[in-house]
């Protein structure tokens, strides 16, 4: 991969190359308090465009997935139907995404268009999205208490899967070219060669900026991936972690790498039916059940057990060849319950102790 | 299908006939507007599935009850929700729309030289059928062909006039069974389960080198797998359809993952073995 280094004050200008380009450009900014949030660049607003800020929690995803996504148009008359596919795929750019959502939509990659059946909706607007990676390295800003992408092995530098990526090395950025749309934006003059200082520098930031995660996590992480695939975890456990779940569905709400979906049908005009994929959530008692209402996973642990082993899953994992769990820590921050992702891994932690303590 | 296909849409279908099979239960009889549609469609596997669009109401998966050796493509379905509710409204002539055929269906081919022992209650006739069907008309192929078949009442019993045709026919061993007859039924056969088949004198059933298929609903299914295991089967040569709710039929909607398996494309067909390490009800 091709590295550059322009100049802090010039970051913004691959904002405008993009646009010139005929890029919608994606950008995060600040609301009040905590609130971030991802929104379209435009002159009014582009001097607000953020470096450093926590990670929204509505994530990214909705670029190439959006929650309520017109699939056809179907058109009843004169004694026929005429079925009519609905396509929105702009040119669009996310600028600033962070490295555990590049990983969660490079999971969608691996899930939409990475085996049989390709979805074609996903694929249109996947062709057309250009990713800006910024890495987190400011640790006030940048890194929230609820991270864990060392543990899902995404961050806090992508390795791969952006078109461009961006590290604050202080006065100058360095950029790296992921894709060869990356590099051409390089035959701008805003990019120059740097030396092995730069590299040096890229290293001792990387290693600070790690020392700044919470260990628990990321030491069990694999472990529970084992125990979840050997399917060791106690009943008892995953029981607890559904007594405490809500059933609100806002963990798979901002999840950047999950996938569900719904299918609905709704008339716009006369004649006229719309059908709709709307994002779906396993939390939701709804889920599984048949018409007659038959429902095969009625208990709420059974539906919390389901998403877990959905994303940590050795099958799962090798089918996809990517985890569908990228550490981002939404879940833990949005869940009333405190079950999201960390949280379930310590809970099993916890389990295994105990039962260690006891046979011993 | 074409894997540059939109995986999501369907192609239209036209009803040409509608008959009512029992109760709530109608069949329907219908072909692709396009005829390239139809002649890609007919290379369905018996146990395959569709996923049937009523267009303002929905989409739902409904298996396919024909042999491809068939000349009609048709559908039996009960009417139970919004969308089967819809199709149960259609007329001949009226259009719908037809995805598929989804799903791994029963490896038949693998079965040649086997005997086949069908066990099916209710509505769960509907997938066998199809494999009913395409055995006996590949009869040279297998051994012994079995039928064991129940119906809450003589009034449920699906495809009548097949099932009277089969009790008939030399190549085919079909024993029914009532859980119960009302004073008006003309009803001769035996009344029990459909478990009771098993039990009744002379019956023989082939245990080795055989291979049973087993639908119906979740009840029957516990006590039918039990006595199946009783006589001697082994998991692995007991077949069944998984019913799960479905949006996509392609692996990417998620409601029918069960464990590790899509039910719309490792499925609908398991053996009571794989359903058993599954970790999930039927």
């Amino acid at each position: 991969m091709k590295a550059r280094i322009l100049d802090r004050r010039d970051v913004l200008k691959i904002v405008d190359l993009l646009k010139r380009q005929g890029y919608e450009v994606i950008a995060p900014f600040r609301g009040r308090g905590r609130d971030t949030f991802f929104d379209t660049v435009s002159d009014e607003n582009r001097e607000r465009i953020e470096l450093h800020l926590p990670n929204p929690y509505y994530p990214p995803k909705r670029y190439v997935l959006p929650h309520i996504e017109p699939l056809l148009n179907a058109h009843s008359g004169n004694g026929g139907i005429r079925i009519q596919p609905t396509f929105d795929d702009p040119k669009r750019a996310i600028f600033g995404i962070r490295s555990c959502d590049v990983a969660g939509i490079y999971h969608l990659d691996r899930f939409y268009i990475g085996r049989e059946f390709r979805d074609t909706y996903y694929e249109r607007r996947r062709k057309n999205l250009f990713l800006v990676n910024m890495v987190c390295t400011d640790p006030g800003e940048d890194i929230n208490r609820e991270c864990f992408c060392m543990c899902a092995d995404t961050g806090p530098a992508s390795r791969d899967h952006f078109d461009m990526q961006l590290m604050d090395l202080g006065d100058e950025f360095m950029a790296v070219a992921g894709t060869a749309r990356g590099e051409a934006l390089f035959d701008d003059p805003i990019f120059t060669r740097g030396g092995e200082g730069h590299l040096k520098r890229r290293a001792e930031i990387l290693n600070g900026v790690r020392s700044h995660f919470k260990n628990t996590t990321r030491s069990w992480f694999s472990a529970a991936v084992r125990q979840i695939t050997q399917g060791t975890v106690l009943e008892k456990t995953w029981e607890e972690v559904g007594d405490r779940c809500l059933e609100c569905g806002g963990c798979t709400y901002v999840c950047p790498a999950c996938t569900c979906f719904t299918v609905s049908d709704r008339k716009v005009a006369p004649g006229e039916v719309e059908r709709v994929r709307v994002w779906d959530s396993c939390a939701l008692l709804g889920f599984t059940r048949m018409a007659g209402g038959h429902n095969p996973r009625r208990a709420v642990h059974d539906r919390r057990n389901r998403r877990f082993f959905r994303k940590l899953e050795h099958h799962f994992i090798e089918r996809e060849l990517s985890m569908a769990c990228v550490g981002c820590g939404r879940c833990a921050a949005v869940c009333h319950g405190d079950v999201g992702m960390p949280s379930v891994v310590e809970m099993i932690r916890r389990a295994t102790m105990e039962t260690d303590n006891n046979e011993s | 299908m074409n894997p540059d296909d939109n995986i999501y849409l369907p192609r239209i279908a036209v009803v040409d006939r509608v008959s009512d099979e029992i109760p709530e239960v109608k069949t329907f009889y219908w072909h692709f507007e396009d005829d390239a549609d139809q002649q890609a469609f007919r290379k369905f596997r018996p146990g395959q599935f569709a996923q049937v669009s009523i267009f303002g109401v929905g989409e739902f998966p409904a298996s396919l009850p024909p042999s491809p050796t068939e000349d009609e493509t048709f559908f039996t379905v009960r009417s139970v929700g919004s969308c089967t509710a819809a199709l149960h409204q259609l007329k001949p002539g009226d259009k719908f729309g037809v995805r598929g055929p989804y799903g791994n269906g029963f490896p038949m081919e693998e079965y040649y030289g086997r005997s086949l022992v069908f066990v099916a209650g209710g509505i769960g006739l509907i997938p066998l059928r199809s494999c009913i069907v395409y055995a006996l008309k590949n009869r040279e192929k297998y051994d012994r062909i079995l039928v064991f078949y129940g119906a809450r009442s003589p009034r449920e019993l699906m495809y009548l006039p097949s099932l009277r045709e089969w009790e008939r026919s030399a190549g085919i061993e079909c024993r029914l069974t009532v859980d119960r007859k009302g004073p008006e039924d003309e009803w001769e056969g035996n009344i029990g389960v459909v478990g009771s088949l098993f039990k009744i004198p002379g019956t023989n059933i082939p245990v080795d080198n055989t291979i049973a298929f087993v639908c119906g609903p979740p009840v029957m299914f516990r006590f039918v797998i039990r006595d199946l295991l009783g006589l001697g089967f082994r998991e692995q040569d007991i077949v069944s359809t998984l019913e799960r709710y479905m949006k996509c039929g392609v692996g990417k909607c998620g409601h029918c993952c069960i464990g590790v398996a899509y039910v719309c494309t490792q499925g609908p067909v398991f053996t009571y073995e794989q359903i058993r390490n599954l970790g999930e009800d039927i």
